[in-house]
């Protein structure tokens, strides 16, 4: 393997290698793709350098790039990088965010992450600008690199200075910024290094067999890091195509993703849970007419607790268009370990272990017992190269296999930790382990994601993983699948949380939706949990975290909102 | 070009009195056409003209024109 002193140097080696090789292929509906060679991208890469340097960027300053799904993105982020700036990618708006929520999450996230620089299109600038002007904003400027002229050729002078940036770019410097999955403007900021996100290309790759004959596809948003580090960064760095297709198209048809993957012969994708589901339902047959899922050798689940039957529904699906089972796999990854911490092990069947469900509630990992609900665990994999991975409990002490407690990571693609946030940071790191905040188990060296800690609902005593709830409620006729979240509501009287459930329905008859009431409560007491409170809500009511996911708190918040107007 | 009974299925979803839709028309630029409406136009379109219209096909639509061609190809 070999070293290289920053990121720069080992993307240059690249086009060096491979000039001609497709980097990026950009993929749009009803268009011919655009196709970044490692060498148009890296000339393109260079000029941009040289552009924002004339702008007066700096190296360390923070450039936030808030750009629709855009060609031009790629070179711009490279270009930002090779100053020494770190580029961080915000969420473009969707259509349906009402202009002063976006407004106040860039603020937020301005504020938290101390944003220099903001990249973007002109027709946000009516939103944007006016906080460039607010008093205490820390954000010099706006600018519109879509419409910079790129049509000139670099001079000695400029290829110099940037050589001698890039010489003096060492592996301990800061790479980029990446926003922790959570509510737009309360996503803690994680600070990557060169060195960490080098070695975790690495060691990810080898985790997954890469092979220089890979392709990535992705439509996965390059602010999160599923999409920023698993399909951007380790293509780039190992010298693979990446396929990128459009969020906001995929969401309308996401059958787009499998139409370039068949065009393209991609090998590799990753997504969240909910999308195995959402495929599943949404893709017609009509739409899978001459696509062949033969190429895909890895489809990896992450990002969320793996579910059992989206896999299987997926399988279901798409298994008659060469969807081979055994591409199914899995990763527990998070953005302050760069990515990944655990992977299954390619090509071979991901491990599954039915528990029983009361159980693994208190903390013990025991067969189903005849007659009672269980609960079908999904394995992330094995502890990758660079990472250690153990399960402790409430005083940090290690936990015998089997044991369910708290997640702890060491690695060495750990984050610097959360820019301007030492509170948070002293929080969640300790002694050189990340404290996740997720529950789990690990057997046999597999780990087993079970739930957030801070989302387990604490009915009298006894732990609720509101996955479990969801999942039961999911399934009632009559509630959108996926669209479902479940969470504690503290009851005074009994001095104990009971269980609430908001979910969409499509329902508008009064009489529709007492009777779906009941059938969601019927349901909970089938499985043994008392679901007390049952807000029905309209399709799209609930609010999604920045990874796409109904957030719980963001909507347990809402919901504690609208009581308290109502008793008003 | 739009034909008259395109033009009033996606007016009548809309809720518009009238609206002038050309080939070259967006539907964002088109009152009310947003993401959250944009399902139920394609729905009443299939259901005026009794075809299926896929995610991929609309998606590939960059004006009405093209819907309006999309249509008609569906029809023959």
């Amino acid at each position: 393997m070999e070293k290289y002193k920053n990121l720069w140097e080992r993307w240059a080696d690249n086009t060096r290698r491979f000039p001609d090789k497709d980097a990026i292929v950009h993929w749009k509906a009803g268009e011919e793709p655009f196709r970044w060679s490692f060498k148009n991208l890296f000339d393109t890469a260079n000029k941009f350098s040289v552009l924002l340097q004339k702008q007066g960027i700096k190296r360390d300053q923070v450039c936030a790039i808030i750009i629709r799904h855009n060609p031009m993105f790629f070179p711009l982020y490279l270009g930002i990088a090779g100053l020494g700036a770190i580029p961080a990618v915000l969420a473009y708006p969707n259509p349906r965010l009402h202009p002063d929520k976006f407004k106040s999450g860039v603020e937020g996230m301005s504020q938290r992450s101390g944003l220099d620089w903001i990249f973007t299109e002109r027709d946000l600038e009516p939103i944007i600008s006016p906080l460039v002007t607010k008093e205490g904003s820390t954000i010099k400027g706006l600018h519109f690199p879509l419409e910079w002229d790129r049509e000139f050729t670099l001079s000695r002078e400029d290829s110099a200075l940037l050589d001698s940036i890039r010489g003096s770019i060492v592996e301990t410097d800061p790479v980029l910024l990446q926003h922790s999955s959570g509510t737009t403007g309360l996503q803690k900021p994680v600070l990557l290094s060169q060195r960490a996100v080098s070695d975790h290309v690495d060691n990810y790759a080898e985790s997954i067999n890469l092979t220089k004959e890979d392709k990535i596809v992705s439509w996965l948003p390059l602010y999160h890091d599923m999409g920023l580090i698993a399909a951007y960064h380790v293509p780039l760095a190992y010298g693979i195509t990446s396929i990128q297709v459009d969020p906001f198209e995929w969401v309308l048809a996401p059958s787009l993703q499998f139409e370039a993957l068949n065009a393209e012969k991609a090998t590799i994708c990753w997504l969240p849970n909910f999308a195995y589901n959402f495929m599943a339902d949404r893709i017609e047959e009509d739409e899978m007419e001459d696509i062949s899922l033969k190429s895909l050798r890895l489809v990896i689940n992450c990002s969320e607790p793996v579910r059992n039957e989206s896999h299987k529904k997926f399988v279901a699906a798409f298994q008659k268009y060469g969807f081979n089972p055994l591409a199914l796999s899995a990763s527990y990854a998070m953005a302050e370990t760069t990515f990944a911490a655990t992977q299954t092990t390619p090509g071979e069947p991901i491990f599954t272990l039915e528990v029983d469900r009361e159980s693994l509630a208190q903390g013990k990992v025991v067969p189903p017992v005849p007659g009672k609900a269980s609960r079908v665990c999904v394995s992330s994999g094995k502890v990758i190269k660079g990472c250690v991975v153990r399960i402790v409990d409430e005083t940090g002490k290690e936990l015998p296999e089997n044991g369910v407690g708290e997640i702890i990571i060491q690695s060495v693609s750990m984050f610097d930790g959360y820019r301007n946030y030492p509170e948070k940071t002293a929080e969640v790191l300790k002694d050189g382990w990340y404290y996740s905040g997720d529950y789990g188990f690990k057997l046999n060296g597999e780990l087993f994601v079970i739930g957030r800690k801070k989302d387990i609902i604490i009915v009298a005593g006894k732990n609720i993983y509101p996955e479990d709830v969801e999942d039961a409620v999911g399934a009632v006729e009559g509630i959108l699948p996926g669209r479902v979240i479940a969470f504690g509501e503290e009851d005074p009287e009994l001095g104990t949380e009971e269980i609430s459930v908001v979910a969409e329905t499509p329902y508008e008859d009064e009489t529709e939706k007492k009777q779906l009431i009941q059938r969601v409560r019927m349901k909970g007491t089938s499985v043994d949990m008392t679901i007390t409170n049952v807000y029905l809500v309209p399709p799209r009511w609930l609010i999604k975290s920045s990874a796409g996911k109904p957030s719980r708190k963001a909507n347990k918040e809402r919901i504690a909102e609208m009581k308290d107007l109502n008793k008003q | 070009m739009i034909s008259e009974r395109l033009k009033s299925t996606i007016l009548k979803q809309l809720e518009l009195e009238d609206y002038d839709i050309q080939d070259d028309t967006k539907a964002n630029t088109v009152p009310g056409w947003d993401s959250l409406s944009h399902a139920n136009v394609i729905l009443a379109i299939e259901k005026e003209y009794n075809i299926r219209l896929k995610h991929i096909e609309v998606l590939k639509c960059k004006n009405i024109g093209d819907l309006q061609v999309l249509v008609d190809s569906k029809l023959s």
